[in-house]
This record gives C-alpha cells, sequence and structure tokens, in this order.
C-alpha cells in the first residue's frame, strides 16, 4: 500500500466573511497524478497556496508525506515544488542561478546541486538559455524554467498550478510528455488547469472544487463515465 | 535561531548580486554625493571656518556623511528589495521554502550591513585620500555602522512591507530620514546651534547615530558614548522586533 502524499482534513479558508475553502478533506497517495478541477475563484489557488504555505490556515490541517505543513512546516516544504501559475522568477539571476539559488532557499548547496540544475536546463532544452535572465525567455521557455524549477530541490510532490496556461498545442504535448515521465519516475503530481481534456488525459483521480467545497473525487474514468469531463464538470459546477 | 544556515547564505549572496548588478543606483551616486559634499562644503567653504571639534572642517564632516550614506543605503536596499519581491512575486521563492521568518529577515538585514559597510569603506577611503582622516577606534566604526544598518534595514522591511507602491518607500526618506539627517549633526555640532535648537537636537536620533559615529573618528563627540551607543541599540533591537514580527506573521505576504 502506498504512502499517502497529502492528507487535506476540514480545511477551511475564509478571508474576513468570504469563505474561499470550506471544510475541504481529501488524500493524495504517493505517485499519483491528481487533478483539482474548477471555474474561476472555486478555491483551488487558495487550497494550493494553503498547502505550500503562501495563505494561513483558517482551520483543519494539511500534511505533506505526514508531516503538517504547520507545525512540521520545514520538513513539510522540503517534500514540495511549486509551479505557480504566474512567472515570479528573481529578475536579477540567468536562468542556472535561479535554478541553484532556489534549490539554497531549501538548504541545498555544492556541485551536486550545479549538476542537477545543468541536467534540468538541459531535460527541458533550456541549457542554450542557462546564463540569460529569465525575462529573455520565450513564453515557452519560461514555463519549462517554472517546471525545472520546482524540481531543483528533488521534491516528492510537484503541484502545477495551470502549467500550460497560454502555450501553444505543441508545447503542451511536450509538457504532457515531460509530465508524464516525472509521474512515471515516482513523483506525486497535483495539477490544477482549466483544460479539462489535459486533465483527463494525464490524471488518475480528479476532485473538482465549486464554492470551495469538494463536490466530486473520482477515479477519471468514473468520473467521466460514457460521456465527457466537460459535461460532469459543467453539471456540478452550474451555480 | 538558523536552523536553514544554507538558506540564510543563499539569500544574503541573492542581495549582494542585485545590489552589484546595479552598481550605478547604489554604490556609485553615494560616493560621488559625498566626494561633492567634502569638495564643496569641506574644502571650499570648510577652509573658510575654523577648526571644528578640535579638527578641520572637512574631517569633522566626513563621519556625518558616511553616516548619512549608510542610513539612506541600507534603508533603501531592504525597502526596495522586498517591494519589488512583492511586487513581483518573487518573494514567494522564499515564502514556500523551509526558511523562517528569522531566517528571511536576518537575510535581509545582514546584506543591508554588508552593503553599507561596503559604502562606508569606499568613503573612508575617499576620506584618507582627500581630508586625511581615519578612524582611531575601528570597533567603534564597525560597531555603529552595524547597529545602524540593523535599524535602517529593519525599517525598510516594515515600510517594504506596509507599502501599496513604490512611492510609499520615499515618503520616510523624503519627510523623516533626509530631513532628520541633515539637522542631525552632520554639518554642525551641537556647541554651534542655539541653546533652544539643541534640546530639540536631542530629540532627534539621528544625532545620537552620528555623534557616535564621529566619536570613531576623533575621539569625542557632544554626548558620552555611551548613551549615543545605547540609544541607537534600543532603536535598532525595537525595529528589528516590529520587522521580525511582521515577517513571522505575513504581512502582506501570506494571505
Amino acid at each position: 500500500m502506498s504512502a499517502t502524499a497529502l492528507r487535506i482534513e476540514r480545511l477551511v479558508k475564509r478571508y474576513g466573511e468570504f469563505t474561499a475553502v470550506d471544510g475541504i478533506s481529501f488524500e493524495v497517495p504517493e505517485g499519483e497524478f491528481f487533478g483539482l478541477l474548477g471555474p474561476n475563484g472555486a478555491g483551488k489557488t487558495t487550497t494550493i497556496n494553503a498547502i505550500v504555505g503562501l495563505a494561513n490556515i483558517t482551520s483543519g490541517s494539511i500534511s505533506l508525506f505526514g508531516h503538517d505543513v504547520v507545525r512540521d512546516w520545514r520538513t513539510a516544504r522540503r517534500q514540495v515544488g511549486l509551479a505557480p501559475q504566474e512567472y515570479n522568477f528573481d529578475r536579477y539571476l540567468n536562468i542556472r542561478d535561479v535554478l541553484i539559488y532556489q534549490a539554497g532557499y531549501y538548504g541545498i548547496c555544492g556541485q551536486a546541486v550545479a549538476r542537477r540544475a545543468d541536467m534540468l536546463l538541459e531535460r527541458f532544452d533550456l541549457a542554450s538559455k542557462a546564463k540569460q535572465p529569465y525575462i529573455k525567455l520565450s513564453g515557452g521557455m519560461k514555463r519549462r524554467l517554472t517546471l525545472a524549477r520546482a524540481l531543483i530541490h528533488e521534491p516528492r510532490l510537484v503541484i502545477l498550478d495551470e502549467p500550460t496556461a497560454g502555450v501553444d498545442v505543441e508545447l503542451r504535448l511536450e509538457l504532457w510528455s515531460l509530465l508524464r515521465e516525472l509521474n512515471t519516475n515516482g513523483t506525486t503530481i497535483i495539477l490544477t488547469t482549466h483544460y479539462l481534456e489535459e486533465a483527463e488525459e494525464l490524471c488518475d483521480r480528479i476532485g473538482i472544487i465549486q464554492a470551495g467545497k469538494l463536490v466530486a473525487l473520482e477515479r477519471t474514468q468514473q468520473l467521466v463515465g460514457d460521456g465527457s469531463l466537460q459535461d460532469v464538470f459543467l453539471e456540478l459546477t452550474r451555480r | 535561531m538558523i536552523a536553514n544556515a544554507v538558506g540564510f547564505q543563499t539569500l544574503v549572496k541573492r542581495e549582494m548580486v542585485r545590489t552589484f548588478s546595479i552598481i550605478n543606483q547604489v554604490i556609485w551616486p553615494p560616493v560621488i554625493q559625498t566626494l561633492l559634499y567634502v569638495f564643496v562644503f569641506g574644502l571650499a567653504l570648510g577652509s573658510r571656518i575654523k577648526d571644528v571639534q578640535g579638527v578641520p572642517y572637512a574631517q569633522f564632516l566626513i563621519p556625518g556623511l558616511i553616516m548619512l550614506q549608510v542610513i539612506d543605503q541600507t534603508y533603501s536596499e531592504s525597502s526596495s528589495s522586498v517591494f519589488q519581491g512583492r511586487f513581483m512575486n518573487s518573494i514567494q521563492e522564499l515564502l514556500i521554502a523551509p526558511l523562517s521568518a528569522i531566517e528571511i529577515t536576518l537575510g535581509y538585514v545582514v546584506s543591508g550591513a554588508v552593503r553599507a559597510i561596503f559604502i562606508a569603506l569606499l568613503i573612508t577611503v575617499l576620506g584618507m585620500v582627500f581630508v586625511h582622516t581615519t578612524p582611531t577606534i575601528w570597533w567603534l566604526y564597525l560597531l555603529t555602522i552595524v547597529l545602524v544598518a540593523v535599524l535602517f534595514s529593519s525599517l525598510g522591511i516594515i515600510f517594504g512591507l506596509l507599502a501599496e507602491k513604490f512611492d510609499h518607500i520615499a515618503v520616510l526618506t523624503t519627510f523623516f530620514i533626509t530631513p532628520l539627517v541633515f539637522v542631525g549633526g552632520v554639518f554642525t555640532p551641537a556647541q554651534l546651534v542655539p541653546p533652544v535648537v539643541q534640546h530639540v537636537l536631542y530629540g532627534n536620533p539621528m544625532f545620537y547615530m552620528i555623534d557616535a559615529f564621529r566619536y570613531s573618528y576623533i575621539g569625542r563627540g557632544d554626548l558620552p558614548l555611551a548613551v549615543s551607543l545605547a540609544v541607537v541599540a534600543v532603536l535598532a533591537v525595537a525595529a528589528f522586533g516590529v520587522a521580525l514580527r511582521m515577517t513571522a506573521v505575513g504581512y502582506k505576504l501570506r494571505t
């Protein structure tokens, strides 16, 4: 039986009177490719932010590989890598250093990190741009760099917040291939996306959030049944 | 206190990279500005002024000018770095990493102190070359710079977090720091101002910083050294405490 990568129990996040996440609970086993879907403002990003420490939890708990993200935050954070939707790279560093410095923040340094950075740049076809700042990269390259940065400290769980937003079909297929390979190699992946075919193609299981509540949590095939994920999604998230 | 030493060092190194990548904004301007002050006020006008506190006016001027730049540069360093990190969201790289509030706060403060010492040393060399003045009490020279750097780096973090736009960061510099430094004894000793103004001077925190630092050059000050150092130390600890608390609760950092 595989270990639990992520456990969320009765998570609540409020902003004043507004409840962004309203008591959701779910688990993601190690090695799974999990899709977290929902319309804009449903609470996906807030949930992700709570997992990685960018949002303070109002109530409930989150643990990563058994480590509570509040009580045991240092160990918990080492387990997870985040590829955010927005490009938030350090503009003063070249892209190789973006990876090396990110590893440094995780307490990792030395030749091994430099080698891993070079390997990731090679793997994500960014090696020729290693000495460039990120602003010189194309949109597709920035997307790949986001993923490489999330992987630099070898996390067991990677969270991808709309990793293919705004990229062309060719790059999307390339990213799918990279993500599949990553998952096959044992990394647990949580994906949020507005491209339902992407979730259907990649995810073992899907959770759908609507107005801060989890309204579906099933294996992708069971959720879709004989119809399409789009029909199910619209049915569950119709206001 | 620092469990993630590599993470802390990485942040300090990153801030140094930032400083030296904008060297024309942050290193040369204070040096050139100081040179101009020295030539115009110190050597040109100062030659018509008799000795001040037992030294030529240009030599009296140098410690105050160093303090002026240390204060300005440490505040600018941390306030702009924190605000820019918030604005560009790049500060999230630190927030999701296993770095504690004290590691992050100290990272900014230490980088501010390193930048301050670097600029101070450059200006000190200028003072040696053009005005023939050198610090005589080096431990006091370094201690005062470090305390002042802690104070203004911490204030920089606080205002970098409070600010909603870049313009807000300038509020402290324009309306408080620059006026207080200029009337805080950079250009004149307390004995030369009217008695009523002296009382106002003693309410100005910059006066204590400049007085303590000038002591490291000429071996005397307007106030007892222990008083000046104590005032600066208390302010530094208080500001650091506030900056640390704001970082720990994630003020405008975590939602």
